[in-house]
């Protein structure tokens, strides 16, 4: 995998600390985990978290009987670490995919947003929301605007954007500064996994109208 | 001199976090001493040394986790729950990977993440927390011989100060990059420079320390 466009810094820092909202938190990692690169930008905000947290005046204690009532019967601890231990190893993209694109993938609820374009709302937490695409060879996705952040993963295929091109593992980012009208390869079919904030703003009507069915 | 000067931060809450450097450089024992102790853990389920580790730790988490909003008592639980995780997942811990530092920091930003998913983060964010300044108050007389720990303070405070701040309020505060622009009114592309201007410096200058 080649991968070419990583989330900035601030991004990596925000996912270091926790500080994302869960479903751009879960599409970070399933970049990062495929990803060397940010990989070790992590490690090292994590580094940098673990000194900060040591630069912290000693101050309040909690008495340690609290814990060793609890840590008697370690071995029965169920606390949930996954997401330490799945950045630790490299996962690939393909395995990524295929838990999206397995057999009921085709069973998604996929509406369809013009020719040789389909899209598919996953995930809506507050104003958040995760969702597919799926467009053909050659498909150029409407002219939108956005309200807030948004991350597109490319799991398959790859999309223009400008002067750029967007492949299998990079993260293409965008915000309200940001307009934009990915056209699809005509290499294959482009299959994306994204997370928006608040709802894109389309400049024509068709795909306004459109919008309104498709919930996105 | 950096050793005797306070370094003051208010939180979000407007209550006063300081960071207390304070002994003269030594060598960085403490680190590696926090390494030993977790390893004993990890090897021998040694009791005493996870005592001692726990003795290290949990002040300081129950500051971190207090300056990104939990409140007081719910701060002791998630902690709780932070040293009952190290005890039972110890095992994993790779000394060639990570300092015991990085691994307990990484154990407390995963329980944080999940108290996020949960919604509690928000709903506890929004909590006076009232005792802060007092929890901040440094109650132990024994010197830190950390040298290690006055260079983390030192490099923070060489960054230009509206660099620094955006990295306080990621790390100790819990604020994405979006909420702090919001809150200080910037556009979106300049906290991000800041805070990729200011990780990039003190990565450099931890590189060789760490
Ligand atoms: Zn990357």
């Amino acid at each position: 995998m080649n991968i070419q466009h990583h989330p900035s810094d601030a991004w990596l820092l925000d996912f270091a600390c926790g500080n994302l909202p869960p479903l751009f938190d879960q599409i970070i990692k399933a970049h990062v985990d495929v990803c060397p690169v940010c990989k070790e930008v992590v490690k090292d905000a994590e580094r940098l978290g673990g000194e900060l947290l040591n630069a912290f005046g000693q101050s309040h204690s909690i008495p340690v009987e609290m814990c060793h009532e609890k840590y008697g019967d370690i071995s029965h601890t169920s606390y949930d670490a996954s997401r330490a231990e799945s950045t630790g190893h490299v996962a690939d993209l393909e395995k990524l995919v295929s838990t999206y694109l397995d057999s009921s993938f085709n069973a998604l609820p996929w509406k369809s947003f013009g020719e040789g374009l389909k899209l598919c709302r996953l995930i809506k937490e507050d104003n958040v929301q995760m969702w597919m695409l799926r467009g053909q060879p050659g498909v150029t996705l409407p002219v939108h605007s956005h309200k807030g952040s948004e991350l597109t993963l490319v799991m398959k295929g790859a999309y223009f954007c400008g002067s750029q091109i967007f492949q299998a593992g990079d993260i293409e980012e965008a915000d309200e500064t940001v307009e934009h009208q990915p056209v699809i390869t005509s290499g294959g079919e482009c299959i994306c996994l994204a997370v928006t904030e608040g709802q894109l703003e389309f400049k024509k009507v068709l795909p306004r109208i459109v919008q309104k069915f498709v919930g996105i | 001199m950096l050793a005797q000067q306070e370094v003051l931060r208010s939180n979000k809450m407007g209550n006063i976090i300081k960071l207390t450097p304070s002994g003269k450089p030594d060598t960085s024992v403490a680190r590696a001493e926090e390494t030993r102790l977790l390893v004993d853990v990890r090897d021998n389920a040694s009791t005493e040394s996870f005592d001692k580790f726990f003795g290290i730790f949990t002040p300081k988490l129950v500051a971190w986790v207090t300056s990104r909003g939990c409140a007081m008592g719910e701060a002791e639980s998630v902690v709780q729950d932070v040293m009952v995780s190290a005890w039972s997942r110890a095992k994993s811990f790779d000394s060639s990977k990570a300092s015991a530092r990085t691994w307990i920091y990484t154990l407390a930003r995963n329980r944080m993440i999940d108290l996020y998913r949960s919604g509690t983060r928000r709903a506890a964010a929004h909590e006076e927390v009232g005792t802060l300044a007092e929890t901040m108050e440094p109650m132990q007389d024994e010197p830190q011989k950390d040298l290690a720990r006055n260079q983390v303070i030192d490099a923070v405070e060489t960054l230009p100060a509206e660099q620094r701040d955006v990295i306080f309020k990621v790390y100790f505060e819990g604020r994405s990059h979006r909420e702090i622009a919001e809150e200080l009114d910037l556009p979106l592309g300049t906290v991000k420079s800041r805070a990729r201007l200011g990780f990039q410096k003190l990565r450099k200058s931890f590189k060789d320390s760490i």
